[in-house]
């Protein structure tokens, strides 16, 4: 059975501010240029969003943002918690407040001086928010203190199972590098990447390689949520959101579920999975085009197998120098994604997804229906499958 | 300062792009013998090709040639130095100072580069001349906001042959005051009240209610300890507050066997952190009792590492007393 | 010394013998001395600790000298340094241990690149990657 929020919601407005080691303004201020943007993109006035979503990472309170740009009385917000593992709950949040009429049109928004602010990549340390403290006191003290670290540990139990080799690693970072050569506001544009610009990259940490890890930036990204009737009056062709789910799965920790019985496997994205093709009556043949999150290379290869576009262990025979690309079995990250475009958590991809429904990618399929957008892998993380209206 | 001050500003500062720190300088003596037995002494060097003339005579180098790194030794100001620079003598005191006087009180040597076109002879002298080559637009770095200069020296001899060059490196940054404070770990006060930079040591684990009897244990009792649920027996790694096979709150521990194997790993090359040894082999092991954990493997090259290779508990203090478990290869039988 | 490597047997990843050397204020103070380099605190702990740290410390010469040293030990005499890159990290005092480590990052007809890594207790003091002519 379809669930009540299958087709009861769209994208209607994105905005996004320009993408940069060194924003030199406030986090607020890029929160509020990429609201304000998202809005402008839909065509509604400040006065119209009665509703704003953001990360518990997130600098920039509801209020705040909601003063600056102009936004008046609002019925509902909420923060999503699990860094780049919020991402699709974001929207999963506003889809849920819009079709039950809670709020009618809700911005969802991520801000961050990634690179020239707080580093996500220098390590966490002693003084971090409380609550999480006990979590990483099993990690610091050996020094396991990034999420490459985290990462590696699994990438590695992965490829040993698997054979999966660090070329098919590669695959994933180069395709996209390619795909951020036509997107203007790629930070790596201008700079495409051969097999031995990745091999002869530094050891971040086994397996990984420099170019397997996403950028540091800075820069904001906002997305308009409204329903799916009210979207189809507004300015900009909407994406539907055919099913949309969070989803943590039995032993979950942030970071560091290294505790199940198989690591080489990513049950909550399995899980995500799941929920939104049953949401949407969709499966993985129906699905067009795909944002996977991309942290770091190998969780591409892991959510492959996870959403099922090849099965278990197989990501290795379906990850080709051509298979993510246009005119491949999967375009994946036609903008670069997270590697190539812009560390903007998640929320950049979400936004190209949109991008594919209404057919305005720098790297733009033919014929794309359906979209998959996932959230932060290795954390509580999300799903999404955007639709035509 | 404004956006119009830190207009006037930065052009000033790159204005010294280009400028020559000073006259070229003439090193006080020619490559000598003993000025290269002393550098020896210190750097340990025992290498014929700068100590002994009939040992050089069959080797490329055919003579004693000077150490290459010595190069920039041999136009070192040497005494002079001692004084400080309170008021500026050339152009790249100049600079700092300006730089000093804005905020940008932090300086930090971080890269160098020297290419020797080829080992001094004994009787060169060696003249050297240094232009401020490369102002950066201001960065934002670990230490604070900041500008990176390099200078580059060029080295010729008496007959105006070149050498050698030298590029080096500097971050003039602004210190946020809360950073120094954290910088180097916690603080010390040495005899005469200045404050001193302690030694940087592995972060260490904040101790709550749910987690500070197992580090206390590992420390007064050297064990690696797993926690009990005291009502049904199940084991649980990390601690936790509930067994979520009863719903017991009461908890003991076991001490583990320290057998275990290696579930998977990592070798951690970058970042680095201060108070950590790199490259730290980081693992995940499965203890024998069936439990999990992350640990370092230690007395282990990286490159020897396997999953699934057999390992054994040892504890493991830090210079600071500090003790935590780690794995090193189990030994056979 | 050894026999002087060619080229032609050594291959990248190949690592050098490590080389832990413990830092006396001699040392330092000998180093400086030996660069004719005189700024205080490189020779003078009370100057050290007026700017806030513990102790005086290793200036640069030394520390490329001391690289150099452990590279051409294992290279060999008729090895000819051409050029040194140095990343610098945090300070070498006395108490320090330095543990130099060193592969072959790179290999040409002639030619190797030797990256040496000298850490201690601060973390990573010295990372330099020196450039070797070695006989045909």
């Amino acid at each position: 059975m379809k669930s009540p929020i299958h087709n009861a919601a769209a994208i209607a407005g994105i905005g996004q501010t320009a993408y940069t080691k060194k924003s030199g303004v406030s986090e607020l201020a890029l929160a509020t240029e990429a609201v304000r943007k998202a809005i402008d993109d839909a065509g509604l006035k400040p006065s119209e969003v009665d509703g704003l979503v953001t990360y518990t990472m997130d600098s920039s309170d509801e209020v705040e943002v909601a003063r600056a740009v102009g936004i008046g009385d609002m019925t509902f917000w909420s923060k999503v918690n699990y860094g780049g593992g919020a991402a699709v709950g974001l929207v999963a949040h506003a889809a849920m407040a819009v079709a039950t009429g809670m709020a009618k049109n809700v911005v969802v928004y991520r801000a961050l001086n990634g690179r020239s602010g707080q580093r996500m990549g220098q390590g966490v340390s002693g003084q971090i928010i409380s609550s999480d403290l006990i979590h990483w006191s099993w990690y610091m003290p050996f020094g396991l203190l990034t999420p490459a670290s985290w990462i590696a540990l699994q990438a590695k139990l992965y490829m040993h199972k698997y054979g999966a080799t660090v070329e098919h690693l590669a695959h994933v970072a180069i395709t996209q590098r390619m795909h951020a050569q036509n997107n203007p506001n790629a930070a790596m544009r201008g700079k495409p990447m051969t097999m031995d610009d990745y091999m002869n990259a530094r050891m971040i940490c086994e397996p990984l390689r420099l170019f397997d890890c996403c950028q540091e930036d800075d820069g904001g990204c906002a997305l308009l949520v409204t329903s799916a009737e009210r979207a189809k009056d507004m300015k900009q062709k909407p994406a539907v959101i055919r099913g949309v789910t969070q989803a943590s799965f039995e032993g979950q920790e942030q970071m560091t579920s290294f505790y199940r019985d198989d690591l080489a496997w990513l049950p909550e994205m399995e899980l995500a999975g799941k929920i939104v093709y049953e949401q949407s009556g969709l499966g993985p043949k129906d699905i067009d085009a795909a944002c996977l999150y991309d942290a770091f290379t190998p969780e591409v290869l892991m959510q492959l197998e996870a959403y099922g576009f090849c099965g278990r262990g197989e990501a290795k025979d379906f990850v080709t120098d051509k298979s993510l690309t246009l005119g491949g079995a999967l375009p994946n990250n036609t903008h670069g994604g997270l590697l190539s475009e812009a560390y903007l958590h998640g929320v950049n991809n979400l936004a190209e997804g949109v991008r594919l429904i209404r057919g305005t990618s720098c790297n733009q399929p033919d014929g794309v229906e359906h979209v998959l957008v996932t959230s932060g892998v290795g954390v509580p993380t999300g799903a999404v499958i955007f639709g035509q209206a | 300062m404004n956006e119009n001050e830190k207009k006037a500003f930065e052009a000033q500062l790159k204005s010294f792009i280009g400028r020559p720190i000073g006259p070229a300088m003439t090193g006080r003596d020619p490559v000598n013998e003993p000025m290269i037995r002393q550098w020896c002494d210190a750097m340990g060097e025992t290498n014929p090709a700068h100590l002994d003339a009939a040992k050089a005579k069959g080797t490329v180098h055919g003579e004693i040639k000077a150490p290459p790194t010595m190069l920039q030794a041999w136009v070192m100001e040497g005494w002079a130095m001692h004084e400080g620079y309170d008021e500026p003598k050339n152009e790249q005191h100049r600079l700092h100072k300006f730089l000093a006087d804005h905020g940008y009180t932090g300086v930090l040597g971080t890269n160098t580069e020297e290419n020797y076109t080829r080992y001094l002879r004994l009787g060169e002298k060696v003249t050297a001349e240094t232009v401020i080559a490369e102002i950066s637009d201001e960065k934002a770095t670990g230490r604070g906001i900041g500008y990176f200069i390099t200078t580059r020296t060029k080295f010729w001899n008496e007959q105006g042959e070149e050498l050698g060059s030298m590029s080096f490196r500097v971050l003039r940054y602004k210190p946020p005051a809360e950073a120094a404070a954290a910088a180097g770990g916690s603080q010390g006060k040495d005899a005469k009240g200045a404050a001193v930079a302690a030694k940087p040591t592995r972060i260490k684990p904040p101790m709550g209610q749910d987690n500070g009897w197992w580090w206390e244990k590992v420390a007064k009792e050297n064990v690696l300890p797993i926690q009990r649920c005291a009502d049904c027996g199940k084991l649980r790694h990390p601690p936790r507050p509930m067994c979520d096979a009863c719903g017991s709150q009461k908890f003991d521990s076991i001490a583990a066997s320290g057998r275990g194997k290696v579930h998977t790993f990592t070798v951690i090359h970058y970042p680095q952190f201060p108070g950590y040894d790199y490259p730290i082999v980081s693992i995940i092991v499965d203890l024998e009792e069936g439990e999990r954990m992350a640990s370092t493997l230690v007395e282990c090259k990286p490159e020897a590492v396997q999953i699934g290779m057999p390992v054994e508990l040892l504890i493991h203090q830090d210079e600071d007393g500090f003790k935590i478990p780690f794995f090193r290869p189990a030994k056979r039988g | 010394m050894t026999k002087t490597f060619k080229a032609s047997e050594l291959t990248v990843g190949q690592e050098l013998p490590p080389l832990d050397l413990k830092t006396t204020a001699t040392l330092v103070a000998g180093g400086a001395m030996a660069s004719r380099d005189y700024t205080p605190v490189h020779h003078d702990r009370d100057a050290a600790v007026a700017q806030g740290l513990p102790d005086m410390f290793m200036n640069i010469l030394t520390t490329q000298g001391l690289c150099s040293r452990y590279v051409t030990d294992w290279a060999g005499i008729d090895a000819i340094v051409t050029r040194v890159r140095t990343k610098l990290g945090g300070p070498n005092m006395p108490g320090d241990v330095l543990k130099l480590r060193g592969k072959v990052v790179a290999r040409a007809d002639r030619s190797v690149d030797v990256e040496v890594s000298g850490n201690n207790a601060w973390g990573n003091h010295v990372t330099a990657t020196f450039t070797l002519t070695l006989p045909a």
